[in-house]
């Protein structure tokens, strides 16, 4: 441990940083290299610290050259299609062309920081080019940040949340932070606001989703409750993204309300059919490759009655996805796996035997491509890896919308400055990671590119919150 | 701060087999679907290469587990989150378990601790009946043995007797508690000249405490590579006393040339370097064990529960270790006092000291080394024929 802090009242800090994840970590590293004393506020214990950057393990940069770890290259235009192909494309041009092109230099400078790497995890192999995996995941990282943190006498308090900031003028004075010790007013010079999401705050949800949001399932800690952001709104800050806006995949339904994080994800999709309440299919589950559509799935069983829907496949594909971590339901027949579901066994039968007879004969099944293995007259239709469903065991598994984050936060400025409503930004109160998020997302979603939103802005954040409290 | 170590060992010995392994299972299904792990060690792999876990699985998979904790400390399912995952305690807690359940079966003792005192103690009877009953001086032949030689204490012929009859029981149990085992894992590959050989490889330079290069996140929660260094210094100064024995051997039957060896000699530079190692990295380990249980209690709100190794393992750990560190002074020891008065005694207490764990080691920690090796020789001989399927259809998110 490093000496006592002077008490918060002898002297502002000159940076406060809240939240303590990637971004924030990021942020506070970045501002101690010119900023003298810097505090991250992380409203976790030790234990449960790092908020959803736990649940991570890849960061999707450009490289223009291969290596070990991201074998081939993955050039800014390429990534810039890929982001452009994901539900509206870009929210804000600039600002999404600006992270893209800053994320070559992301990779270096988490090695830098401690971060270690490994190659492509065994079944993400659509992922191993473009994506850049850390060792041990999303912990290992955040446990890495805080080793550099401490090195670089980052101060960090744990189980403090930020309730509020106090302003004169555009200018930010003060944090209300909320401790064991009761709330206190924490003064800075510059906040950078990395807080997160609102995914958690069930209540926010519903007002875009309505009842729908109560059937949604939070991968990451209920702690991500959107407060900083609700409070950033009421000081005037711009909001930026869409309201609906959010990553959301498809999960075991038996998941936990809250941070059930990867175990829980399912990637049956584009090997099964998938049916909803009724029994009905409803979207292409062979569109694309599983990385470009997995982050589409949330969001499409948002859109199904009851928020449920359920995959079900045969012994034949059994093996060619990640064993699902709560099992599936098995049964000798379709229609056992249904009643099993509590689904209406019949109509269950009837769409699978309905799909089975569109499922053009003849092409060549090879889950590692688009095959073209697809149905015929079918609406709608399964694109590719399309089999019948027709060797038993036949297995099920109950999915609901597991959401990740939200998108709609702040709009920032090329610095990561906090617009405001009035057209102007605060002097020295920033954002970055899942709270600006909405400024570069707009309604789909890109495996990885939390992370380097995350590691861009805090950068850019930490940075000018430093040049802002000099 | 409370003693968790004995809480923890009452837990454990409460609950039965069918529920240590249930609890593995439950925490390596939960593993088999995150996969974040799979850079660290040699388990997460071979766990993807399995979807339903059998015991003999888990057994396989809880002894290639070196119980480096880097998966712990990786873990966003540790405690407190409701999944509570702890591999390295529930893979620790499976092996302490199955190294009692591959030992051989015998009428009498049934349990492992009076089958240790049974072998301890009959060691040292064979020992003082044939060696010290015999006596030395004069009885390796017609020449007197030399000054610190050590017939003078012990007839050579009944060195021989003793020595021989215990390593081949050692070997015996052994073998066949490694036979059990193999079965039970349902072992292949030890005809595979490459599997055996990166098996091997793998051990020697204890690859799987690497951590993906960071070291063991032991103890508490920093990498460091000081276990990987010390277990070498433990596993090669071993290894370098069994080449000093078998190297005084050869001078002695082959060369002609009996002991006492000179110190710019095979017998004595291997021993010295051997015993030196040893004794490096006994007390290493001990230290590093003393201070991981010292870490903080799941009461502290600073961290979670630390990966405790399973404390009835953890005993067995301590118990082997200050074994082979008592080995190695009591065999330095003879080295240095060679010309002195004390040098009888002394070689009686390492020779007693070697006897009792040749008797024993079939029944102790040692046998981490036969089981860790035949899960390496599996794990490697898997590999091959995996990657071969996995040519011939390529699973694109397995």
């Amino acid at each position: 441990m490093s000496a006592p802090e002077p008490s918060p009242e002898s002297a502002p800090w000159d940076v406060v940083v809240i939240g303590g994840g990637n971004a924030g970590l990021v942020a506070a590293l970045t501002a101690r290299e010119s900023a003298s004393r810097v505090l991250l506020l992380e409203r976790a214990p030790v234990a449960l610290r790092g908020g959803n950057t736990r649940h991570t393990r890849n960061v999707r940069c450009v490289h223009d050259t291969g290596d070990v770890y991201t074998p081939g290259a993955y050039t800014y235009d390429e990534l810039w299609c890929d982001l452009c192909a994901v539900g509206d494309g870009p929210a804000d041009e600039d600002l999404a062309s600006l992270t893209v092109r800053e994320s070559a230099s992301v990779p270096g400078w988490m090695t830098s920081h401690g971060i270690r790497w490994q190659p492509p995890l065994t079944g993400t192999l659509h992922l191993g080019r473009t994506n850049r995996f850390f060792l041990g995941g999303g912990k290992a990282l955040v446990n890495s940040y805080h080793r550099a943190a401490a090195a670089a006498c980052v101060t960090v308090w744990y189980d403090r949340t930020a309730e509020d900031l106090e302003f004169t003028e555009h200018r930010c004075t003060a944090v209300v932070v909320s401790g064991p010790g009761g709330t206190e007013r924490i003064e800075a010079r510059a906040v950078v606001c990395a807080s997160g999401g609102f995914e958690a705050n069930i209540g926010w949800l519903r007002q875009y989703w309505g009842s729908a949001a109560d059937n949604f399932l939070v991968r990451g800690p209920a702690t991500n409750d959107g407060r900083v952001l609700a409070a950033l709104y009421a000081l005037g800050a711009e909001p930026a993204g869409q309201e609906r806006g959010f990553h959301s995949v498809a999960i075991d339904a038996r998941s936990p309300r809250f941070d059930g994080g990867i175990a829980t994800r399912l990637d049956s999709i584009p090997f099964s059919v998938v049916v909803n309440a009724r029994g009905e299919r409803f979207y292409d589950e062979g569109e694309e490759l599983w990385p470009k559509r997995y982050a589409i799935w949330g969001r499409n069983i948002a859109g199904q009655p009851g928020q449920i829907a359920y995959s079900i496949w045969d012994s034949k594909v059994n093996d060619l996805f990640l064993p699902p971590m709560y099992g599936p339901v098995a049964a000798a027949s379709v229609a056992g796996v249904a009643a099993e579901l509590g689904l209406d066994a019949d109509a269950v039968a009837a769409t699978v035997a309905e799909y089975n007879k569109a499922v053009v004969a003849g092409s060549s099944f090879d889950p590692s491509r688009l095959d073209g293995c697809r149905t015929d007259g079918l609406t709608p239709p399964k694109s590719n890896w399309a089999q019948p469903i027709d060797t038993p065991p036949f297995y099920g598994i109950a999915m609901r919308p597991g959401i990740t984050f939200t998108f709609m936060g702040v709009r920032v400025t090329r610095e990561a400055r906090v617009r405001t409503v009035e057209g102007g930004a605060f002097r020295n109160v920033f954002a970055a990671g899942e709270i600006m998020s909405g400024n570069v997302l707009s309604s789909g979603y890109l495996g990885g590119f939390g992370l380097t939103i995350g590691t861009v802005w805090g950068r850019i954040a930490g940075a000018a919150a430093a040049r802002a409290a000099s | 701060m409370s003693e968790p170590d004995a809480a923890g060992a009452g837990a454990a010995a409460a609950v039965p087999l069918a529920g240590l392994f249930a609890e593995a299972d439950r925490q390596l299904t939960i593993c088999n679907a995150c996969r974040y792990c799979e850079g660290y060690c040699a388990v997460f792999p071979a766990l993807e290469r399995r979807r339903d876990l059998t015991s003999g699985d888990i057994t396989h998979l809880a002894d290639l587990c070196h119980d480096c904790r880097d998966c712990y400390t990786a873990c966003m399912y540790v405690p407190p989150h409701e999944f509570a995952l702890n591999l390295p305690a529930a893979l620790s807690a499976v092996r302490r378990d199955t190294y009692d359940e591959y030992l051989p079966r015998v009428p009498w003792p049934r349990t492992r601790r009076g089958a240790m005192l049974a072998a301890g103690l009959a060691a040292l009877a064979i020992l003082a009946v044939l060696g010290f009953a015999v006596g030395g001086a004069g009885g390796a032949g017609a020449a007197a043995p030399a000054a610190g030689s050590p017939y003078r204490v012990i007839a050579y012929p009944a060195l021989v007797a003793v020595f021989g009859l215990l390593a081949a029981w050692s070997v015996v149990v052994m073998a066949l508690s490694a036979a059990r085992y193999w079965r039970a894992t349902n072992g292949r590959g030890l005809a595979s000249p490459a599997a055996l050989a990166a098996a091997l490889r793998q051990a020697a330079t204890l690859r799987n405490l690497r951590g993906g290069g960071a070291g063991c996140s032991y103890p508490g929660d920093e990498p460091s590579g000081a276990r990987r260094r010390l277990h070498g210094f433990v596993a090669w100064g071993f290894a370098a006393c069994v080449a000093s024995t078998v190297a005084a051997a050869i001078s002695q039957d082959f060369a002609g040339d009996p002991p006492p060896y000179p110190v710019l000699s095979a017998p004595v530079l291997l021993g010295v370097a051997g015993g030196a190692g040893l004794v490096i990295g006994c007390a290493g380990l001990l230290a590093l064990r003393r201070a991981d249980g010292r870490q903080p209690a799941g009461d502290d709100p600073a961290h979670s529960d630390p990966a405790r190794e399973d404390p009835a393992l953890a005993r067995r750990g301590y118990a082997l270790l200050t074994g082979l560190l008592l080995l190695a002074v009591s065999g330095l020891l003879t080295l240095v006092l060679r010309d002195t008065a004390a040098f009888g005694p002394v070689l009686v207490v390492h020779l007693a000291a070697v006897a009792a764990c040749f008797a024993i080691a079939p029944y102790t920690k040692f046998m981490h080394a036969v089981y860790r090796f035949l899960a390496l020789v599996r794990d490697r001989a898997e590999i091959p024929q995996k990657s071969l399927a996995a040519a011939a259809g390529r699973r694109p998110y397995a």
